[in-house]
């Protein structure tokens, strides 16, 4: 929302930044800015809800590379998000012991444990996903996301069952929000760079081949299973860094985390910010983490609130609010283009996704 | 494990009036994925707002024409009646819209239901749980109690499963939603209005459901965030049967409501972790369920 209002203010620098920087470019320019300058705002609560933003918004993009590149929906991403969580908050505890402080080498420790727990569960839930495709794929990922939201709701032994676990309380340095916030800002920047990498590399390309048409794929020698594989536990790893910051953020885990309620949030938030655009999750954690923490804030009846917005956007706006985003600019440049009197032979290569 | 008959008999009641309850719902899900590749998350909260309006109904009675059991008939009639027509209003206005979209767009439609309908019901109705107490008294059956309340509710879900049967197979709108799953265009070739067999399936489907919601509602009292538990067992029933498949759904219900009853003597609270076990098996081996043609895989 912030940034089409933003483009609409000023379309003459914006339009010339986009030609420049490409929609992509431009997304990352301003959010880059907003998010560095969130800080400045008054009061605590706009910073709390940035790192919400900036964690979920990761969760949303890792999950979009199994949607918007490769085409299948995973309903369970909720599950690597969680065993990243747990994973932290397990290893967490151990290293707090009696006294309930915890170094910055073992805070450090703890947050990377995430990467080799949810990219093992990944590769084990993935293993068999990937043998399916379509609503068979994202069943099967939704019935692992609920096995182990399961097992770790009832394992109070191990996890704590529906209590969760408490007490996360990171080191004296990462205790103060703002300091957490730029932590996390610096994370979520570098896996957002990754990914970018990632989408940019020929495995990226045969991803989008993937998604087109996997007879054609396999036919050009690309190993199918291997490359879903592949990528599903790539995806599977970042939603589980993502899922590391969740516990010191918040000071706890809890096993709604894993749950399929859980796994609907990067859905939504990728369909609102548009599927199709490497920011488009981004874009849609602003609008919906945002909504729900301001709404809740007016209004006890937030559910509704966003229920009615969600369900105008499914039906008016389906390519998220970026494909809005991108048509408008594409047909201004048009218009501004045939107003000059300028061939209308500027190619342009940087529309689906890219 | 316990080994005194009585003790398995109750676990078998309850684990039978669960299966009943899981296949009243996921019946009407699975008619809908079956006719119109749909996948309804709402139809959980659609089935509480039927319990709800059935709880609202009978207090009314009750108040007008004093306390009888039997009241709860014309109550759980009338808001079937209703949610049949909710139902068919909310296909003509907005899962319509959807045929054409993709998978993801209609669950996140579908879960703006959700939202909307549970706030509404917050709304109205507010957080407490409700329940409706019967006059009945529980008959011994070697040496434990058993609610006969079990018996009707087991009635009722043979009663629909049947009737379920005999209008798909029996009767000509039946056999048109049949041949509608297998072929629409050939069916509106034929000159039949695919629109109406539609709106037809999803109000039958949520009608059904808020059935299941007034017939269970002396045993069950239902509260805010029960949609969410059963929608996605419902699911794990659906799948297990196989997508459109009513008698799949009977059996996956049968199964997933003995474990549930009888996982209690092996790992108590591990029920759900247990049928989504069996859930990811069967996706492994039989991705189109246990009676699921292998068509649509």
């Amino acid at each position: 929302m912030t940034s089409s209002a933003g483009k609409s203010k000023k379309k003459g620098s914006i339009n010339g930044l986009y030609r420049q920087a490409g929609l992509t470019g431009t997304i990352a320019l301003i959010l880059g800015i907003g998010f560095l300058l969130v800080p400045l705002l008054p009061g605590e609560f706009p910073v709390i809800v940035a790192v919400e933003i900036l964690i979920l918004g990761l969760f949303a993009m890792s999950f979009n590379l199994i949607y918007g590149y490769m085409g299948q929906i995973s309903f369970g991403h909720a599950a690597f998000f969680g065993l990243g969580a747990y994973a932290t908050a397990l290893m967490f505890r151990a290293f707090q012991g009696a006294t309930g402080e915890i170094g910055y080498l073992d805070f450090f420790l703890s947050l990377l444990s995430a990467v080799p727990v949810s990219a093992m569960g990944a590769l084990v839930v993935g293993f068999f996903c990937v043998r399916l495709t379509g609503i068979y794929f994202a069943l099967l990922s939704l019935a692992f996301g609920e096995l182990v939201f399961y097992v770790v709701f009832s394992w109070y032994g191990f996890t704590g069952g529906d209590d969760g676990i408490q007490g996360l309380m990171p080191p004296p340095f990462f205790r103060d929000t703002v300091n957490y916030y730029y932590f996390t800002l610096a994370i979520v920047a570098i896996a957002v760079v990754v990914l970018w990498r990632i989408t940019q590399s020929p495995f990226g390309y045969s991803l989008r081949m993937l998604r087109e048409n996997q007879q054609r794929a396999a036919f050009l020698g690309i190993n199918v299973r291997l490359c879903m594989l592949v990528n599903f536990v790539i995806a599977g790893t970042f939603a589980g860094v993502a899922g590391a910051l969740w516990g010191p953020f918040q000071r706890s885990v809890s096993p709604v985390l894993l749950g399929w309620t859980q796994s609907g949030i990067p859905v939504f938030m990728t369909l609102i910010g548009g599927a199709s655009f490497f920011g488009g999750p981004m874009v849609g954690s602003v609008i919906y983490t945002a909504l729900n923490s301001y709404v809740t804030r007016f209004t006890m009846y937030w559910p509704l609130t966003i229920g009615v917005i969600i369900l105008f956007l499914v039906l008016f706006v389906p390519g998220g609010i970026l494909s809005v985003v991108d048509a408008r600019m594409a047909a201004y440049r048009r218009r501004r283009e045939s107003d000059a009197d300028i061939s209308a032979g500027s190619a342009d290569g940087r529309e689906g996704v890219q | 494990m316990p080994t005194d008959i009585g003790s398995i008999l109750i676990q078998l009641f309850s684990g039978l009036s669960r299966a009943m309850m899981l296949f009243l719902v996921s019946s009407g899900l699975s008619l809908i994925f079956g006719v119109m590749n749909i996948l309804n998350f709402a139809h959980a909260t659609l089935w509480l707002l039927g319990g709800y309006l059935t709880y609202t109904l009978f207090q009314l009675f009750s108040n007008t024409f004093g306390d009888h059991a039997l009241l709860i008939v014309p109550a759980i009639v009338i808001v079937t009646g209703i949610m049949f027509v909710l139902g068919w209003v909310l296909e003509r206005v907005l899962i319509r819209r959807m045929y054409a979209r993709e998978v993801p767009e209609q669950l996140l439609l579908t879960f703006a239901l959700i939202l909307i309908f549970g706030d509404l019901i917050k709304l109205i109705w507010g957080v407490q749980n409700r329940r409706i107490f019967l006059p009945i008294e529980p008959i011994a059956v070697f040496d434990s109690y058993v609610n006969p309340y079990f018996f009707v509710i087991i009635a009722a879900g043979f009663g629909v499963a049947g009737g379920l049967w005999w209008f798909l197979h029996r009767t000509r709108y039946g056999k048109i939603v049949r041949a509608a799953v297998y072929s629409r265009d050939m069916v509106s070739a034929l000159g039949i209005r695919i629109p109406t067999i539609y709106a037809g399936v999803f109000a039958l489907g949520i009608a059904i459901a808020a059935f299941s919601a007034g017939v269970f509602l002396p045993i069950m009292p239902i509260g805010l965030g029960l949609d969410m538990d059963l929608i996605i067992q419902c699911f794990a029933v659906v799948v297990i049967g196989g997508f459109g498949s009513i008698l799949g759904t009977f059996v996956a219900s049968i199964i997933v409501g003995i474990v549930y009853a009888f996982s209690i003597f092996i790992w108590p609270g591990g029920a759900l972790a247990i049928i989504f076990l069996i859930l990811v098996a069967v996706l492994i081996w039989r991705p189109w369920g246990l009676f699921g043609t292998e068509m649509r895989y």
